[in-house]
């Protein structure tokens, strides 16, 4: 037990703070050690994640550099390299150190040398399919394996055409070229990665490019030694796969806080006026929408938009209403705040009215003194530096680490219209009296299920995701969670919840382990959107039926103080557990309850008549 | 360049590799002496110092720069216009 206190997201970002992006890798080397110098008992899991890299070359000098960029967004990382060149065995055997290191992010980094190399063993006219299925083949049949045995999410880089080639100007009209091969390396990797839903895809062709081949790419260390990443190109890809661990710990950015003036339109409204200011197809104007089409390309992926700006609010709202060339609409916001408050007080009320945690959003403002002034109040909001330049903003928002969405359900193109039914709901919640009398006047619907291969996605999301009403705030995979239900261990409930101002869709999950006697909630969570409508109860009183059906004479639960999970604390006291010892909570069965609300009508399926439309559209 | 501003320089890039502070770096800091001058962070060591000074190392040479003092003088070797 170390007497030192323990480490948070701030003292290691101070660290990271002392090497600028993209300085020299002596500098993130130096830095790493300092980081790794840290005791891991110091460090508490919240801000914790366990990534293991396997690469088809030398990836040692890399560790600094994302050991750093971590760091700078508030993580401290346990890394899992695989030794040099065993990529493909680590992969393919069960018993490997990869697997037993059960890492949360697992990142391949492949070169195409072996698509180049071969080549030049064969005589013409050469082929791409051998030579393609030569890599991909060992590589699907390694993540099959991992499919089985692994833990978390693998993120897999396309190849790129590492330097010019020599092959003429009539090599367009050849298959089998250099180019040929590449794309439908390519191909193959991206159709085939995309039937597997906890598989990504890294797009390292696309960074190589922001980089600049030219710069991407040491070839002196690479042939000097098998390092081919330049220190820029580390840096980059650094920034990009902190961005896959954060949204695997549930670190993700869930709202976007916009300013308007010079920020998401050109000039002031409150001195141009609203036919004065710059939005629309000629410049300038045109690079303010370029901005607003990436913005609601995340907005369409559940990442709500918000808007906070100095401004009187009608004449700003008039704007969003009206103007003819505005793309983001007052209904494609979640919330907004246009008012004179200074922007710390109306972030923080943003995030209440929405309920999301500071650290959850990220403010997007041109201007650096409100930047840093909101900084200042509120450390734990992600403001981030942006270019003066408003033509740069479109490329700029599409750089930030932190706007990675891994599972795209059918809810998350309908969280916002969700939040702006949540404002008329409050709105009623002030007009009447007691709390039961809100509750009946909601007309809630609840339908439990199982979980099915429809709601897999959804419920992976959710445990991924949810930080305040959860007991446990244990992360499980696809994998983890299809390899306990079918063996039997494991039943996986999901909760959809309804009223009738909207549809909340599926927003709880509880996991139970069936024994004998007791059944055991390993997890029981569910979106801070439906707390304080007693529906927790009704997927407890469902669970509680279900185990005394089958013969059990109690529940065992457990509360795992997460440091966030306040508002699930009374939760077990609440329904008839009493604590035994620790963290472990115990309810008998042969007592009544806990029963079913009468205000909540129980659903057999479908809380709302939208949710075969829902389905159809859904992407997993 | 002077060759006064070589040593910190080198200086500097060595401590930072090394993992040593700077000040213990100097005239008989040396691969021999040093645990953390494997052949992983000499390869970076030189891609470093190649960086730092816009200069390019003979395949000789990278076998050689296995002390401050030879880096050194590598170095200013390779910036001196006479040469």
């Amino acid at each position: 037990m170390s007497l030192e206190p323990p480490i948070d997201a701030t003292i290691l970002q101070r660290i990271a703070a002392g090497v600028a992006t993209g300085q020299r890798w002596s500098g993130y080397h130096a830095a790493a050690r300092v980081l790794e110098g840290i005791a891991p008992e110091r460090v508490p899991d919240s801000i914790r994640a366990r990534v293991a890299i396997l690469g088809s070359f030398t990836l040692e000098p890399f560790l600094p550099v994302l050991r750093v960029e971590a760091a700078r967004m508030g993580l401290w990382l346990e890394i899992y390299l695989a030794p040099y060149g065993q990529y493909l065995s680590e992969l393919l055997d069960a018993g490997s150190g990869l697997y037993r290191f059960q890492p949360q992010v697992t990142f391949l980094a492949v070169d195409g040398d072996v698509l180049w190399n071969q080549r030049w063993t064969e005589l013409p006219p050469l082929r791409s399919e051998a030579v393609v299925g030569g890599l991909l083949t060992p590589l699907f049949a390694g993540l099959d394996v991992f499919d089985r045995a692994g833990s978390g999410i693998v993120v897999v880089n396309d190849f790129v055409l590492p330097r010019r080639s020599t092959e003429g100007v009539n090599a367009f009209r050849r298959k089998g070229t250099f180019a040929h091969t590449i794309a439908h390396a390519n191909k193959h990797l991206r159709l085939r990665l995309a039937l597997r839903e906890h598989t990504f895809l890294f797009p390292l062709a696309d960074v190589v490019a922001q980089v600049g081949r030219h710069h991407a790419f040491n070839w002196r260390t690479h042939y000097r030694g098998h390092v081919t990443w330049s220190d820029g190109l580390m840096a980059t890809v650094a920034q990009r796969y902190v961005g896959f661990a954060l949204a695997v710990l549930g670190k993700a950015t869930k709202c976007i806080v916009l300013d308007l003036d010079d920020t998401l339109w050109g000039g002031v409204l409150g001195e141009d006026g609203p036919d004065g200011i710059a939005l629309g197809p000629q410049w300038p104007g045109s690079e303010f929408l370029d901005f607003q089409r990436e913005l609601l390309d995340l907005q369409r992926q559940g990442i709500l938009l918000a808007v906070c700006s100095k401004n009187n609010e009608s004449e700003a709202l008039a704007v969003l209403r009206t103007h003819p060339s505005m793309l983001i609409r007052e209904e494609q916001l979640a919330a907004h705040r246009i008012n004179w408050e200074d922007k710390a007080t109306n972030v923080y009320s943003l995030a209440r009215e929405l309920n999301i945690g500071l650290d959850h959003m990220l403010l997007i403002d041109d201007n650096p003194h409100e930047r840093a002034w909101v900084r200042q109040q509120i450390p734990e909001l992600r403001v981030p530096d942006m270019p003066s330049d408003p033509s740069l903003f479109a490329d700029w928002v599409g750089s930030l680490a932190s706007l990675i969405v891994l599972q795209q359900t059918a809810d998350d193109s309908q969280r916002t219209r969700q939040y702006r039914e949540a404002r008329t709901r409050e709105a009623y919640r002030g007009s009447v009296g007691t709390v039961e009398e809100f509750l009946r006047g909601l007309g809630l619907r609840v339908g439990v299920q199982v979980v099915d291969e429809d709601s897999m996605g959804r419920v992976v999301q959710l445990l991924a995701k949810t930080n305040q009403f959860n007991l446990t705030s244990r992360r499980y995979d696809a994998t983890t969670l299809r390899r306990q239900v079918t063996s039997g261990a494991w039943r996986v409930y999901t909760m959809r919840v309804a009223d009738c101002f909207g549809d909340f869709g599926l927003t709880g999950v509880a996991i139970a382990a069936p024994g004998p006697d007791v059944w055991h909630l390993d997890s029981f969570l569910m979106s801070c959107r439906v707390i304080g409508k007693s529906v927790e109860t009704a997927l407890l009183a469902r669970i509680a039926a279900e185990a005394r059906g089958s013969g059990a004479s109690a529940l065992s639960a457990e509360f795992l103080d997460s440091g966030r999970n306040q508002v699930a604390s009374t939760f077990l006291a609440n329904h008839g557990f009493t604590r035994t010892e620790g963290d472990r909570w115990l309810r008998s069965l042969d007592a009544p309850g806990p029963q079913w609300p009468e205000w909540i009508e129980a659903v057999r399926s479908d809380v709302s008549e939208t949710r075969s439309a829902d389905r159809a559209g859904a992407t997993r | 360049m002077d060759p006064a501003e070589i040593a910190p320089r080198v200086r500097d890039l060595l401590a930072q590799v090394m993992d040593v502070p700077p000040a213990s770096v100097g005239p008989g800091f040396s691969s021999e002496s040093t645990a953390a001058w494997t052949s992983l962070n000499h390869l970076m060591l030189i891609s470093q110092l190649e960086d730092e000074f816009e200069v390019i190392f003979s395949n000789q040479e990278i076998r050689d720069l296995i002390s401050f003092d030879r880096i050194v003088e590598a170095v200013g070797r390779r910036l001196d216009p006479r040469t």
